[in-house]
């Protein structure tokens, strides 16, 4: 496909009933991820509890009263609305294993994650990209053979063991971060790079003459920037999935340690928080992906 | 490559599954006074710190880990088709209903579904039950995958050409679904299965490595890749390293099975 064709096919993503939709379904989708992190604390153990049948001051017709009251007040619909207001302003509750508002958690370790989690990403893209060009552009087996084994196996390697191995040698976490995303963004954006490399338009500037370095940014990186843009986002979807289990298990203290640590103390405000948060941030990244996918 | 990644992928797969007559011990049988020994006659591999053979323990982990992956594969494939059966439906709200859907299962990531899962089950839950419950989750949660390449490749079929010829030559749908479309949704379904194993039997071990996945003493490749966070026992029992050159292995040959790399992302 030409570079026009390109465009108008990205262009025509971004027609208004398209972008409405897409909208709504990012919207309905962090409703959706709300009501089930509501859910989880609504029903989670010892939430029912009531410290007024332990009150002598109080007669069992008041207690009766205030637990009726208490019953409708929690009801999972009017509990869900409470607490997306108050998620809304930044109040997911206090961390049962903390002892700390969830808010004040996040904000002391998201500087932290997000530290690994850019400059992974980035690094991510930027071998993932190079082998994948290297491995298509120059059209030698044996660069094409090399790169396809080095992806083939840093993806045969857990994320997590791959971390390890960086943290008792004590080499960057990001770059491991970089080795685990490198295989998916190499698959990806060869079969991209292939496209456009095999496009009959690449082939007539290539018998016109054009340089090598015209013809990859005209004919391959301009017309692809959209396909790899939405590689982009997938990259920064599929890093931060690798946190948990790197942050995890190297003792960094970012929000992928505080989800595990979470889950170890059966914290469920704080499970129930990252639940939304992050159902938020892949919705958000996977409906700019399919805007320019 | 395909054929020795064949050989070696059933290989593996036989030593799985002839675990109780190959292993010289119970997975779970612990030798007390045996705990952490180097490799010697009876132990070829040595015991961990609880006493337990390592490899009769990799032969179990090897039979969890081979047969359940491709069972969650499965079900993520058989709930795919399912729901997007429904994108032949004429109705724009079905059609919205399902990438909507499509998406919230896309947005979860599915270690924190795990996380969410693990916090909710008692510290002693039966192994047996965690191990269902582990590959059950993995396989519901990824029928987002191909439920998105077979819905894309029903819709694109409601326009095809040949489908309008069925339907002027007046056959039913029914006829046209089992004998037209149903082939080319099988060979899609193929595709889907042999990408999802690896991407499974992967997530296993990133969650039994966090012992979020089986749990003990069941063994499986993600809880005996657990010894790798001591570097000490490593060394001191290089064949602590076996079960994930096992990985390793299995997974490169699962990867040049792999039909297409693009669709794995």
């Amino acid at each position: 496909m030409t570079p026009v064709g390109r465009e108008s096919t990205f262009a025509s993503r971004l027609a208004p009933g398209r972008l409405a939709l897409g909208f709504l379904t990012f919207i309905a989708t962090i409703l959706i991820g709300g009501f089930a992190a509501a859910a989880l604390v609504r029903y989670s153990p010892g939430f029912d509890v009531d410290e007024d049948v332990l009150n002598p001051h109080l007669s069992p017709a008041t207690i009766a009263a205030r637990h009726a009251q208490r019953e409708v007040e929690n009801g999972l619909p009017r509990f869900y609305l409470r607490y997306l207001a108050r998620a809304a302003h930044g109040d997911f509750g206090k961390s049962e294993a903390f002892n700390l508002p969830v808010s004040e958690l996040l904000r002391h370790r998201a500087s932290i994650s997000a530290g690994l989690l850019v400059r992974g990403t980035l690094g991510g893209l930027a071998l993932g990209s190079l082998l994948a060009w290297l491995s298509v552009w120059p059209r030698r087996l044996t660069l094409e053979l090399s790169a396809v084994a080095t992806s083939g196996l840093l993806l045969a390697i857990p994320p997590a063991v791959l971390a390890l191995f960086f943290f008792f040698r004590e080499w960057p976490l990001w770059l491991a971060v970089a080795l685990a995303l490198l295989p998916r963004v190499f698959g990806t954006a060869r079969s991209i790079l292939e496209d456009f490399y095999s496009s009959p338009a690449l082939l007539a500037a290539r018998a016109r003459g054009l340089g090598s370095a015209r013809l990859a940014i005209t004919y391959v990186l301009g017309p692809a920037a959209p396909q790899l843009a939405a590689l982009a986002g997938v990259a920064v979807v599929l890093a931060f999935g690798s946190l948990i289990p790197i942050e995890g298990l190297c003792d960094v203290p970012g929000i992928g340690q505080l989800a595990l640590k979470g889950a170890l103390a059966r914290d469920l405000p704080l499970l129930s928080a990252l639940g939304l948060i992050i159902t938020s941030l892949v919705a958000g990244v996977q409906w700019m992906g399919d805007l320019t996918r | 490559m395909t054929r020795p990644a064949t050989i070696l992928l059933a290989l593996v797969v036989v030593l799985g599954l002839a675990a109780p007559w190959l292993a010289p011990n119970p997975y779970d049988h612990q030798f007390r006074d045996m705990a952490s020994a180097s490799p010697q006659p009876g132990f070829p591999m040595g015991t961990d710190d609880l006493g337990r053979d390592r490899l009769s323990r990799l032969l179990y982990a090897t039979r969890v880990s081979v047969l359940l992956a491709p069972s969650a594969a499965t079900i993520s494939v058989l709930l795919a088709l399912l729901f997007s059966a429904l994108a032949a439906l004429p109705s724009r709200l079905v059609a919205w209903t399902l990438s909507l859907a499509n998406g919230i299962f896309l947005s979860l990531p599915w270690i924190f579904l795990f996380i969410i899962l693990r916090s909710k089950l008692s510290l002693n839950t039966d192994p047996l039950v965690s191990v269902t419950l582990t590959f059950a989750l993995m396989g519901v949660a990824g029928w987002a995958i191909p439920g998105r390449a077979f819905t894309a490749s029903i819709v694109e079929m409601k326009d095809a050409g040949w489908l309008l010829q069925a339907r002027a030559a007046g056959l039913r749908p029914w006829r046209i679904a089992t004998a037209h479309a149903w082939p080319h949704l099988w060979s899609l379904a193929l595709v889907q299965f042999r990408i999802l194993i690896p991407a499974y039997v992967l997530s296993e071990a990133s969650l039994g490595l966090l012992g979020l996945g089986v749990a003990d003493p069941m063994p499986s490749w993600g809880n005996l890749l657990r010894d790798l966070q001591h570097p000490d026992v490593v060394q001191a029992n290089p064949w602590t390293l076996a079960p994930l050159a096992l990985l390793v292995l299995v997974m490169i040959c699962l990867e040049s099975l792999t039909p297409s790399r693009k669709a794995a992302l």
